[in-house]
Protein backbone atom coordinates (compact mmCIF):
# COMPACT_ATOMS: atom_id res chain seq x y z
CA UNK A 1 0.00 0.00 0.00
CA UNK A 2 2.81 2.35 0.87
CA UNK A 3 3.65 3.06 -2.73
CA UNK A 4 0.14 3.35 -3.98
CA UNK A 5 -0.77 5.80 -1.25
CA UNK A 6 1.79 8.43 -1.76
CA UNK A 7 0.66 11.95 -2.27
CA UNK A 8 2.45 15.14 -2.90
CA UNK A 9 2.03 18.29 -0.90
CA UNK A 10 -0.07 20.22 -3.31
CA UNK A 11 -3.32 21.90 -2.39
CA UNK A 12 -6.02 19.35 -1.75
CA UNK A 13 -9.57 20.45 -2.31
CA UNK A 14 -12.33 18.21 -1.08
CA UNK A 15 -15.53 18.48 -3.07
CA UNK A 16 -18.05 18.95 -0.28
CA UNK A 17 -16.30 21.63 1.70
CA UNK A 18 -15.37 23.82 -1.25
CA UNK A 19 -18.60 25.84 -1.17
CA UNK A 20 -18.62 26.95 2.44
CA UNK A 21 -14.88 27.54 2.60
CA UNK A 22 -15.01 29.68 -0.52
CA UNK A 23 -17.58 32.08 0.91
CA UNK A 24 -15.63 32.46 4.13
CA UNK A 25 -12.40 33.00 2.28
CA UNK A 26 -13.96 35.44 -0.16
CA UNK A 27 -15.28 37.54 2.73
CA UNK A 28 -11.90 37.74 4.37
CA UNK A 29 -10.17 38.50 1.09
CA UNK A 30 -12.53 41.43 0.52
CA UNK A 31 -11.99 42.89 4.01
CA UNK A 32 -8.25 42.50 3.77
CA UNK A 33 -8.22 44.05 0.30
CA UNK A 34 -10.31 47.07 1.29
CA UNK A 35 -8.07 47.68 4.31
CA UNK A 36 -5.02 47.72 2.06
CA UNK A 37 -6.66 50.30 -0.26
CA UNK A 38 -7.67 52.47 2.70
CA UNK A 39 -4.16 52.38 4.11
CA UNK A 40 -2.76 53.27 0.71
CA UNK A 41 -5.15 56.22 0.39
CA UNK A 42 -4.23 57.44 3.88
CA UNK A 43 -0.49 57.34 3.28
CA UNK A 44 -0.91 59.07 -0.11
CA UNK A 45 -3.01 61.82 1.47
CA UNK A 46 -0.40 62.39 4.18
CA UNK A 47 2.59 62.43 1.79
CA UNK A 48 0.99 64.56 -0.91
CA UNK A 49 3.78 63.55 -3.32
CA UNK A 50 3.71 63.26 -7.08
CA UNK A 51 5.75 60.08 -6.66
CA UNK A 52 3.22 58.40 -4.36
CA UNK A 53 -0.19 58.71 -6.03
CA UNK A 54 -3.33 57.53 -4.22
CA UNK A 55 -5.80 54.87 -5.37
CA UNK A 56 -8.03 57.40 -7.14
CA UNK A 57 -5.25 58.77 -9.32
CA UNK A 58 -4.02 55.29 -10.19
CA UNK A 59 -7.59 54.19 -10.86
CA UNK A 60 -8.05 57.07 -13.29
CA UNK A 61 -4.86 56.16 -15.10
CA UNK A 62 -5.97 52.53 -15.22
CA UNK A 63 -9.31 53.59 -16.71
CA UNK A 64 -7.75 55.81 -19.39
CA UNK A 65 -5.19 53.17 -20.36
CA UNK A 66 -7.98 50.60 -20.52
CA UNK A 67 -10.20 52.90 -22.58
CA UNK A 68 -7.46 53.63 -25.13
CA UNK A 69 -6.88 49.90 -25.60
CA UNK A 70 -3.23 50.28 -24.65
CA UNK A 71 -3.64 48.24 -21.49
CA UNK A 72 -5.32 45.30 -23.20
CA UNK A 73 -2.77 45.37 -26.01
CA UNK A 74 0.29 45.24 -23.80
CA UNK A 75 -1.18 42.80 -21.28
CA UNK A 76 -2.26 40.61 -24.18
CA UNK A 77 1.23 40.59 -25.69
CA UNK A 78 2.78 39.73 -22.35
CA UNK A 79 0.20 37.00 -21.83
CA UNK A 80 1.01 35.48 -25.20
CA UNK A 81 4.73 35.44 -24.40
CA UNK A 82 4.04 33.87 -21.03
CA UNK A 83 1.86 31.21 -22.65
CA UNK A 84 4.38 30.23 -25.31
CA UNK A 85 7.39 30.24 -22.99
CA UNK A 86 5.47 28.37 -20.31
CA UNK A 87 4.25 25.73 -22.74
CA UNK A 88 7.73 25.21 -24.18
CA UNK A 89 9.32 25.01 -20.75
CA UNK A 90 6.73 22.53 -19.49
CA UNK A 91 7.00 20.19 -22.47
CA UNK A 92 10.80 20.20 -22.60
CA UNK A 93 11.22 20.24 -18.81
CA UNK A 94 8.81 17.33 -18.30
CA UNK A 95 10.50 15.26 -20.99
CA UNK A 96 13.92 15.86 -19.45
CA UNK A 97 12.60 15.23 -15.94
CA UNK A 98 10.99 11.92 -16.87
CA UNK A 99 14.07 10.75 -18.75
CA UNK A 100 16.36 11.59 -15.84
CA UNK A 101 14.02 10.07 -13.27
CA UNK A 102 13.77 6.80 -15.13
CA UNK A 103 17.38 6.40 -16.34
CA UNK A 104 19.82 6.39 -13.43
CA UNK A 105 22.92 6.68 -15.59
CA UNK A 106 21.65 9.72 -17.46
CA UNK A 107 20.66 11.29 -14.17
CA UNK A 108 24.13 10.91 -12.73
CA UNK A 109 25.71 12.32 -15.86
CA UNK A 110 23.39 15.30 -16.32
CA UNK A 111 22.98 16.23 -12.67
CA UNK A 112 25.90 18.67 -12.87
CA UNK A 113 24.41 20.33 -15.95
CA UNK A 114 21.11 20.73 -14.20
CA UNK A 115 22.74 22.35 -11.16
CA UNK A 116 24.60 24.72 -13.48
CA UNK A 117 21.42 25.85 -15.24
CA UNK A 118 19.44 26.00 -12.00
CA UNK A 119 21.93 28.46 -10.56
CA UNK A 120 22.48 30.52 -13.69
CA UNK A 121 20.99 33.95 -12.92
CA UNK A 122 17.97 34.75 -15.07
CA UNK A 123 19.51 38.04 -16.11
CA UNK A 124 22.58 36.29 -17.53
CA UNK A 125 20.47 33.98 -19.69
CA UNK A 126 18.43 36.91 -20.95
CA UNK A 127 21.46 39.04 -21.82
CA UNK A 128 23.24 36.16 -23.53
CA UNK A 129 20.17 35.24 -25.56
CA UNK A 130 19.82 38.83 -26.77
CA UNK A 131 23.55 39.05 -27.52
CA UNK A 132 23.63 35.78 -29.42
CA UNK A 133 20.25 35.86 -31.19
CA UNK A 134 19.58 39.59 -31.41
CA UNK A 135 16.71 41.55 -29.90
CA UNK A 136 14.11 39.19 -31.36
CA UNK A 137 10.94 37.51 -30.21
CA UNK A 138 12.60 34.10 -30.46
CA UNK A 139 15.47 35.19 -28.25
CA UNK A 140 13.04 36.62 -25.70
CA UNK A 141 10.94 33.48 -25.45
CA UNK A 142 13.98 31.23 -25.48
CA UNK A 143 15.48 33.17 -22.59
CA UNK A 144 12.34 32.74 -20.50
CA UNK A 145 11.99 29.05 -21.32
CA UNK A 146 15.64 28.29 -20.53
CA UNK A 147 15.21 29.89 -17.14
CA UNK A 148 12.26 27.74 -16.38
CA UNK A 149 13.19 24.34 -17.84
CA UNK A 150 15.60 23.25 -15.06
CA UNK A 151 12.99 23.89 -12.35
CA UNK A 152 10.38 21.85 -14.20
CA UNK A 153 12.86 19.06 -14.87
CA UNK A 154 13.91 18.82 -11.22
CA UNK A 155 10.34 18.68 -9.96
CA UNK A 156 9.19 16.11 -12.51
CA UNK A 157 12.35 14.05 -12.01
CA UNK A 158 11.32 13.63 -8.38
CA UNK A 159 8.02 12.17 -9.54
CA UNK A 160 9.56 9.90 -12.14
CA UNK A 161 12.00 8.53 -9.55
CA UNK A 162 9.17 7.49 -7.30
CA UNK A 163 7.00 5.77 -9.90
CA UNK A 164 5.40 2.71 -8.36
CA UNK A 165 6.98 -0.56 -9.40
CA UNK A 166 3.96 -2.39 -8.02
CA UNK A 167 1.61 -0.70 -10.44
CA UNK A 168 4.05 -1.16 -13.27
CA UNK A 169 4.08 -4.92 -12.64
CA UNK A 170 0.30 -4.91 -12.53
CA UNK A 171 0.22 -3.21 -15.93
CA UNK A 172 2.68 -5.77 -17.30
CA UNK A 173 0.65 -8.74 -16.08
CA UNK A 174 -2.59 -7.41 -17.53
CA UNK A 175 -0.88 -6.49 -20.80
CA UNK A 176 -1.67 -2.80 -20.76
CA UNK A 177 0.85 -1.96 -23.47
CA UNK A 178 2.72 1.31 -23.77
CA UNK A 179 -0.11 3.70 -24.45
CA UNK A 180 -2.53 2.37 -21.82
CA UNK A 181 0.24 2.26 -19.22
CA UNK A 182 1.26 5.82 -19.97
CA UNK A 183 -2.28 7.12 -19.84
CA UNK A 184 -3.67 5.24 -16.84
CA UNK A 185 -0.62 4.36 -14.76
CA UNK A 186 2.30 6.70 -15.39
CA UNK A 187 0.79 10.10 -16.10
CA UNK A 188 -1.66 10.03 -13.16
CA UNK A 189 1.27 9.33 -10.86
CA UNK A 190 3.15 12.27 -12.30
CA UNK A 191 0.16 14.63 -12.36
CA UNK A 192 0.82 16.15 -8.92
CA UNK A 193 4.39 16.82 -9.98
CA UNK A 194 3.25 18.40 -13.25
CA UNK A 195 0.88 20.58 -11.24
CA UNK A 196 3.61 21.61 -8.80
CA UNK A 197 5.96 22.37 -11.69
CA UNK A 198 3.27 24.37 -13.50
CA UNK A 199 2.38 26.39 -10.44
CA UNK A 200 5.93 27.21 -9.43
CA UNK A 201 6.78 27.72 -13.06
CA UNK A 202 4.06 30.19 -13.87
CA UNK A 203 5.03 32.43 -10.97
CA UNK A 204 8.59 32.47 -12.26
CA UNK A 205 7.73 32.95 -15.93
CA UNK A 206 5.54 35.98 -15.22
CA UNK A 207 8.41 37.77 -13.55
CA UNK A 208 11.08 36.87 -16.06
CA UNK A 209 8.92 37.86 -19.02
CA UNK A 210 8.70 41.40 -17.64
CA UNK A 211 12.48 41.66 -17.41
CA UNK A 212 12.87 40.28 -20.93
CA UNK A 213 10.41 42.87 -22.24
CA UNK A 214 12.08 45.65 -20.34
CA UNK A 215 15.47 44.81 -21.82
CA UNK A 216 14.62 44.17 -25.42
CA UNK A 217 11.02 44.26 -26.62
CA UNK A 218 9.04 47.19 -28.08
CA UNK A 219 5.78 46.17 -26.37
CA UNK A 220 4.31 44.28 -23.43
CA UNK A 221 3.84 45.20 -19.80
CA UNK A 222 7.58 45.12 -19.16
CA UNK A 223 8.17 47.64 -21.94
CA UNK A 224 5.43 49.93 -20.64
CA UNK A 225 6.97 49.81 -17.18
CA UNK A 226 10.29 50.77 -18.72
CA UNK A 227 8.76 53.84 -20.40
CA UNK A 228 6.95 54.81 -17.23
CA UNK A 229 10.19 54.51 -15.31
CA UNK A 230 11.97 56.88 -17.68
CA UNK A 231 9.15 59.44 -17.26
CA UNK A 232 8.85 58.80 -13.50
CA UNK A 233 5.16 58.14 -14.24
CA UNK A 234 4.29 56.33 -11.01
CA UNK A 235 0.50 56.11 -11.63
CA UNK A 236 1.21 54.29 -14.87
CA UNK A 237 3.62 51.87 -13.15
CA UNK A 238 1.01 51.09 -10.53
CA UNK A 239 -1.83 50.83 -13.06
CA UNK A 240 0.09 48.19 -15.03
CA UNK A 241 1.18 46.42 -11.88
CA UNK A 242 -2.44 46.13 -10.78
CA UNK A 243 -3.60 44.93 -14.19
CA UNK A 244 -0.85 42.36 -14.06
CA UNK A 245 -1.80 41.10 -10.59
CA UNK A 246 -5.44 40.87 -11.65
CA UNK A 247 -4.66 38.75 -14.69
CA UNK A 248 -2.39 36.43 -12.72
CA UNK A 249 -5.05 35.94 -10.06
CA UNK A 250 -7.78 35.28 -12.61
CA UNK A 251 -5.65 32.56 -14.20
CA UNK A 252 -4.75 31.13 -10.79
CA UNK A 253 -8.34 30.95 -9.54
CA UNK A 254 -10.07 30.37 -12.83
CA UNK A 255 -7.74 27.83 -14.41
CA UNK A 256 -5.07 26.39 -12.15
CA UNK A 257 -7.09 25.74 -9.01
CA UNK A 258 -10.03 24.01 -10.72
CA UNK A 259 -7.55 21.95 -12.73
CA UNK A 260 -5.77 20.85 -9.58
CA UNK A 261 -9.03 20.01 -7.84
CA UNK A 262 -10.03 17.89 -10.80
CA UNK A 263 -6.74 16.04 -10.96
CA UNK A 264 -6.93 15.33 -7.22
CA UNK A 265 -10.57 14.31 -7.00
CA UNK A 266 -9.77 10.65 -6.32
CA UNK A 267 -7.85 11.37 -3.15
CA UNK A 268 -9.42 10.48 0.16
CA UNK B 1 -2.65 -29.08 -28.04
CA UNK B 2 -4.26 -31.92 -26.13
CA UNK B 3 -6.22 -31.67 -22.97
CA UNK B 4 -3.60 -33.71 -21.12
CA UNK B 5 -0.91 -31.13 -21.77
CA UNK B 6 0.06 -29.57 -18.41
CA UNK B 7 -0.87 -25.94 -17.90
CA UNK B 8 2.52 -24.89 -16.56
CA UNK B 9 5.91 -26.53 -16.45
CA UNK B 10 8.28 -24.79 -14.04
CA UNK B 11 11.94 -25.63 -13.92
CA UNK B 12 14.10 -23.31 -11.88
CA UNK B 13 17.67 -24.52 -11.74
CA UNK B 14 18.77 -21.57 -9.71
CA UNK B 15 17.62 -18.13 -8.69
CA UNK B 16 20.31 -15.87 -7.28
CA UNK B 17 19.84 -12.40 -5.86
CA UNK B 18 23.04 -10.42 -6.35
CA UNK B 19 24.69 -8.69 -3.43
CA UNK B 20 23.16 -5.36 -2.50
CA UNK B 21 24.52 -2.97 0.11
CA UNK B 22 25.27 -4.99 3.25
CA UNK B 23 23.68 -8.21 1.96
CA UNK B 24 25.87 -10.77 0.23
CA UNK B 25 24.81 -12.59 -2.91
CA UNK B 26 22.41 -15.41 -2.04
CA UNK B 27 20.79 -18.35 -3.79
CA UNK B 28 17.08 -18.32 -3.01
CA UNK B 29 15.73 -21.18 -5.12
CA UNK B 30 17.51 -24.21 -6.51
CA UNK B 31 16.27 -27.32 -8.27
CA UNK B 32 12.58 -26.43 -8.27
CA UNK B 33 10.79 -28.73 -10.74
CA UNK B 34 7.03 -28.52 -10.92
CA UNK B 35 4.42 -29.59 -13.44
CA UNK B 36 0.95 -28.20 -12.92
CA UNK B 37 -2.09 -29.89 -14.48
CA UNK B 38 -4.85 -27.89 -16.03
CA UNK B 39 -7.62 -26.86 -13.71
CA UNK B 40 -5.72 -27.78 -10.56
CA UNK B 41 -5.60 -25.51 -7.55
CA UNK B 42 -2.01 -25.65 -6.39
CA UNK B 43 -1.21 -24.07 -3.04
CA UNK B 44 2.37 -23.19 -2.28
CA UNK B 45 3.40 -22.88 1.37
CA UNK B 46 6.68 -22.50 3.18
CA UNK B 47 8.37 -20.38 5.82
CA UNK B 48 8.36 -16.64 5.41
CA UNK B 49 11.25 -15.41 3.29
CA UNK B 50 11.94 -18.80 1.71
CA UNK B 51 11.22 -17.63 -1.83
CA UNK B 52 7.51 -18.17 -2.53
CA UNK B 53 6.93 -14.69 -3.95
CA UNK B 54 10.16 -14.94 -5.88
CA UNK B 55 8.93 -18.15 -7.49
CA UNK B 56 5.54 -16.67 -8.31
CA UNK B 57 7.18 -13.63 -9.94
CA UNK B 58 9.29 -15.95 -12.04
CA UNK B 59 6.21 -17.91 -13.17
CA UNK B 60 4.44 -14.62 -13.92
CA UNK B 61 7.32 -13.48 -16.10
CA UNK B 62 7.91 -10.42 -13.91
CA UNK B 63 11.33 -11.76 -12.96
CA UNK B 64 13.44 -13.04 -15.84
CA UNK B 65 16.80 -13.10 -14.07
CA UNK B 66 17.02 -16.80 -13.27
CA UNK B 67 18.40 -20.03 -14.67
CA UNK B 68 15.72 -22.35 -15.93
CA UNK B 69 12.47 -22.15 -17.86
CA UNK B 70 8.77 -21.65 -17.41
CA UNK B 71 6.61 -23.10 -20.16
CA UNK B 72 2.88 -22.72 -20.51
CA UNK B 73 0.58 -25.29 -22.13
CA UNK B 74 -0.58 -22.63 -24.54
CA UNK B 75 1.53 -19.88 -25.99
CA UNK B 76 -1.31 -17.48 -25.53
CA UNK B 77 -2.11 -18.41 -21.93
CA UNK B 78 -3.92 -15.51 -20.33
CA UNK B 79 -2.45 -14.64 -16.96
CA UNK B 80 -4.00 -12.91 -13.99
CA UNK B 81 -2.13 -12.06 -10.81
CA UNK B 82 -3.64 -11.14 -7.49
CA UNK B 83 -0.91 -9.51 -5.45
CA UNK B 84 -0.46 -9.23 -1.72
CA UNK B 85 -1.66 -5.63 -1.92
CA UNK B 86 -4.65 -4.90 -4.19
CA UNK B 87 -2.59 -2.74 -6.58
CA UNK B 88 -5.63 -0.92 -7.90
CA UNK B 89 -5.14 2.39 -9.66
CA UNK B 90 -6.22 4.90 -7.00
CA UNK B 91 -7.16 7.50 -9.63
CA UNK B 92 -9.59 5.19 -11.43
CA UNK B 93 -12.92 4.01 -10.06
CA UNK B 94 -13.51 0.36 -9.20
CA UNK B 95 -15.41 -0.08 -12.44
CA UNK B 96 -12.64 1.54 -14.49
CA UNK B 97 -9.99 -0.55 -12.74
CA UNK B 98 -11.78 -3.73 -13.75
CA UNK B 99 -12.62 -2.55 -17.26
CA UNK B 100 -9.02 -1.49 -17.97
CA UNK B 101 -7.67 -5.05 -17.95
CA UNK B 102 -10.03 -6.16 -20.70
CA UNK B 103 -8.62 -6.30 -24.20
CA UNK B 104 -9.79 -3.46 -26.41
CA UNK B 105 -11.67 -5.87 -28.68
CA UNK B 106 -13.62 -7.57 -25.88
CA UNK B 107 -17.31 -7.72 -26.81
CA UNK B 108 -19.76 -6.09 -24.36
CA UNK B 109 -17.14 -4.89 -21.89
CA UNK B 110 -19.65 -2.90 -19.84
CA UNK B 111 -21.90 -5.90 -19.25
CA UNK B 112 -18.92 -8.08 -18.40
CA UNK B 113 -17.65 -5.64 -15.81
CA UNK B 114 -21.11 -5.16 -14.31
CA UNK B 115 -21.61 -8.92 -14.07
CA UNK B 116 -18.35 -9.60 -12.28
CA UNK B 117 -18.86 -6.66 -9.91
CA UNK B 118 -22.28 -8.04 -9.05
CA UNK B 119 -20.73 -11.44 -8.42
CA UNK B 120 -18.16 -10.05 -5.96
CA UNK B 121 -20.72 -7.78 -4.32
CA UNK B 122 -19.32 -4.46 -5.48
CA UNK B 123 -22.15 -3.17 -7.68
CA UNK B 124 -22.84 -0.35 -5.23
CA UNK B 125 -19.19 0.66 -5.12
CA UNK B 126 -18.66 0.57 -8.89
CA UNK B 127 -18.12 4.32 -9.09
CA UNK B 128 -16.09 4.68 -5.91
CA UNK B 129 -12.38 5.37 -5.88
CA UNK B 130 -10.42 2.47 -4.33
CA UNK B 131 -8.89 4.41 -1.45
CA UNK B 132 -12.34 5.20 -0.11
CA UNK B 133 -13.07 1.49 0.29
CA UNK B 134 -12.06 -0.92 3.04
CA UNK B 135 -9.17 -3.28 2.37
CA UNK B 136 -11.65 -6.16 2.08
CA UNK B 137 -13.56 -4.36 -0.65
CA UNK B 138 -10.36 -3.41 -2.46
CA UNK B 139 -9.41 -7.07 -2.43
CA UNK B 140 -12.80 -7.93 -3.90
CA UNK B 141 -12.15 -5.46 -6.68
CA UNK B 142 -8.74 -7.04 -7.29
CA UNK B 143 -10.42 -10.45 -7.43
CA UNK B 144 -12.98 -9.15 -9.91
CA UNK B 145 -10.18 -7.71 -12.00
CA UNK B 146 -8.38 -11.06 -11.99
CA UNK B 147 -11.47 -13.00 -13.05
CA UNK B 148 -12.94 -10.59 -15.58
CA UNK B 149 -10.36 -11.52 -18.19
CA UNK B 150 -11.29 -15.20 -17.78
CA UNK B 151 -7.66 -16.18 -17.23
CA UNK B 152 -6.14 -19.52 -18.10
CA UNK B 153 -3.76 -19.16 -15.20
CA UNK B 154 -4.35 -17.30 -11.97
CA UNK B 155 -1.43 -16.52 -9.70
CA UNK B 156 -2.17 -15.37 -6.17
CA UNK B 157 0.38 -14.18 -3.61
CA UNK B 158 -1.09 -14.22 -0.10
CA UNK B 159 -4.11 -12.34 -1.38
CA UNK B 160 -6.07 -12.53 1.87
CA UNK B 161 -3.50 -11.52 4.49
CA UNK B 162 -4.18 -8.75 6.99
CA UNK B 163 -7.95 -9.15 6.72
CA UNK B 164 -10.16 -9.90 9.70
CA UNK B 165 -11.43 -13.50 9.81
CA UNK B 166 -14.96 -12.87 8.47
CA UNK B 167 -13.68 -10.84 5.52
CA UNK B 168 -11.03 -13.41 4.71
CA UNK B 169 -13.59 -16.22 4.99
CA UNK B 170 -16.06 -14.55 2.69
CA UNK B 171 -13.34 -13.76 0.15
CA UNK B 172 -12.20 -17.39 0.21
CA UNK B 173 -15.78 -18.54 -0.30
CA UNK B 174 -16.03 -16.13 -3.20
CA UNK B 175 -12.83 -17.42 -4.72
CA UNK B 176 -14.08 -21.01 -4.46
CA UNK B 177 -17.37 -20.00 -6.08
CA UNK B 178 -15.63 -18.21 -8.94
CA UNK B 179 -13.22 -21.08 -9.40
CA UNK B 180 -16.03 -23.68 -9.48
CA UNK B 181 -17.94 -21.61 -11.98
CA UNK B 182 -14.97 -21.36 -14.25
CA UNK B 183 -12.16 -23.78 -13.43
CA UNK B 184 -8.81 -22.09 -13.87
CA UNK B 185 -5.33 -23.27 -13.13
CA UNK B 186 -4.40 -21.57 -9.87
CA UNK B 187 -1.06 -21.18 -8.18
CA UNK B 188 -1.77 -19.78 -4.75
CA UNK B 189 0.84 -18.74 -2.16
CA UNK B 190 -0.05 -18.59 1.52
CA UNK B 191 1.49 -19.17 4.91
CA UNK B 192 -1.92 -19.85 6.48
CA UNK B 193 -1.98 -23.65 6.77
CA UNK B 194 -5.71 -23.91 7.26
CA UNK B 195 -6.38 -21.75 4.23
CA UNK B 196 -3.94 -23.91 2.28
CA UNK B 197 -5.83 -27.14 2.94
CA UNK B 198 -9.21 -25.49 2.43
CA UNK B 199 -8.38 -24.34 -1.07
CA UNK B 200 -5.85 -26.78 -2.49
CA UNK B 201 -6.33 -29.74 -4.75
CA UNK B 202 -2.58 -30.08 -4.49
CA UNK B 203 -0.38 -28.86 -1.69
CA UNK B 204 3.27 -28.03 -2.18
CA UNK B 205 5.68 -27.01 0.53
CA UNK B 206 8.92 -25.20 -0.12
CA UNK B 207 11.76 -25.46 2.37
CA UNK B 208 15.48 -25.66 2.84
CA UNK B 209 18.20 -23.26 1.89
CA UNK B 210 18.20 -22.66 -1.01
CA UNK B 211 14.52 -23.53 -1.15
CA UNK B 212 13.21 -26.50 -3.09
CA UNK B 213 10.05 -28.61 -2.98
CA UNK B 214 10.05 -30.65 0.26
CA UNK B 215 6.47 -31.93 0.11
CA UNK B 216 3.92 -32.46 -2.65
CA UNK B 217 0.52 -34.01 -1.83
CA UNK B 218 -2.96 -34.12 -3.32
CA UNK B 219 -5.81 -32.93 -1.13
CA UNK B 220 -8.82 -35.23 -1.51
CA UNK B 221 -11.36 -33.36 0.58
CA UNK B 222 -14.85 -32.81 -0.82
CA UNK B 223 -16.15 -29.26 -1.27
CA UNK B 224 -18.32 -29.60 1.85
CA UNK B 225 -15.50 -30.96 3.96
CA UNK B 226 -13.34 -28.01 2.99
CA UNK B 227 -15.75 -25.59 4.58
CA UNK B 228 -15.66 -27.57 7.85
CA UNK B 229 -12.80 -26.30 10.01
CA UNK B 230 -12.64 -29.54 12.04
CA UNK B 231 -12.30 -31.70 8.94
CA UNK B 232 -9.61 -29.42 7.55
CA UNK B 233 -7.67 -29.56 10.82
CA UNK B 234 -8.01 -33.34 10.99
CA UNK B 235 -6.68 -33.66 7.44
CA UNK B 236 -3.70 -31.54 8.36
CA UNK B 237 -2.97 -33.70 11.42
CA UNK B 238 -2.99 -36.81 9.27
CA UNK B 239 -0.56 -35.16 6.88
CA UNK B 240 1.87 -34.55 9.71
CA UNK B 241 1.60 -38.12 10.98
CA UNK B 242 2.37 -39.48 7.53
CA UNK B 243 5.26 -37.15 6.93
N1 LIG C 1 14.82 -7.84 -4.99
C1 LIG C 1 15.46 -8.59 -4.08
N2 LIG C 1 16.79 -8.42 -3.90
C2 LIG C 1 17.46 -9.18 -3.00
N3 LIG C 1 16.90 -10.12 -2.24
C3 LIG C 1 15.58 -10.33 -2.36
C4 LIG C 1 14.79 -9.57 -3.30
N4 LIG C 1 13.50 -9.99 -3.21
C5 LIG C 1 13.50 -10.95 -2.27
N5 LIG C 1 14.73 -11.17 -1.77
C6 LIG C 1 15.10 -12.16 -0.77
O1 LIG C 1 14.76 -13.43 -1.25
C7 LIG C 1 14.23 -14.23 -0.23
C8 LIG C 1 12.85 -14.74 -0.62
O2 LIG C 1 11.94 -13.68 -0.64
P1 LIG C 1 10.40 -13.89 -0.98
O3 LIG C 1 10.29 -14.64 -2.24
O4 LIG C 1 9.74 -12.58 -0.93
O5 LIG C 1 9.93 -14.79 0.25
P2 LIG C 1 8.44 -15.27 0.64
O6 LIG C 1 7.50 -14.73 -0.36
O7 LIG C 1 8.53 -16.75 0.65
O8 LIG C 1 8.19 -14.75 2.01
C9 LIG C 1 14.22 -13.40 1.02
O9 LIG C 1 15.36 -13.72 1.79
C10 LIG C 1 14.30 -12.00 0.52
O10 LIG C 1 14.96 -11.18 1.43
MG1 LIG D 1 5.94 -13.27 -0.12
Amino acid sequence: MALENQTVGTGRVGRGIVGSVLIGRLGWTLISFLTLIALWALVAALLQSRLFPGPLEVGAKFASEAASGELAYHVGITLARVAVAFFLAMVIGCAIGIALGVAKGADQFFDTWLIFFLNLPALVTIILCYVWFGLTEVAAILAVAINKIPNVAVTVREGARSLSRDLDEMATIYRFGTWKTLRHVTIPQLAPFFAAAARGGLALVWKIVLVVELLGRPNGVGHQLHIAFQLFDVPMILAYAIAFILVVQIIEIGVLQPLEARVNRWRR
Amino acid sequence: MTRAEPAIRVSIEQKVFPAIADRPEHVVLAGVELTIERGSFVVLTGPSGCGKSTMLNIVAGLDTEYEGAVVFGEDTAKLAFMFQTPRLLPWRTVEENVALVLDDDTPNPTEKVAAILLRVGLSEAANAYPERLSLGMQRRAALARAFVIEPDILLMDEPFVSLDDPSADSLRALLIELWNRRPTTVLFVTHDRIEAVMLATRLIRLGGRPAHIVQDTGVDLSPDERLDREKVLAWRMRLFENA
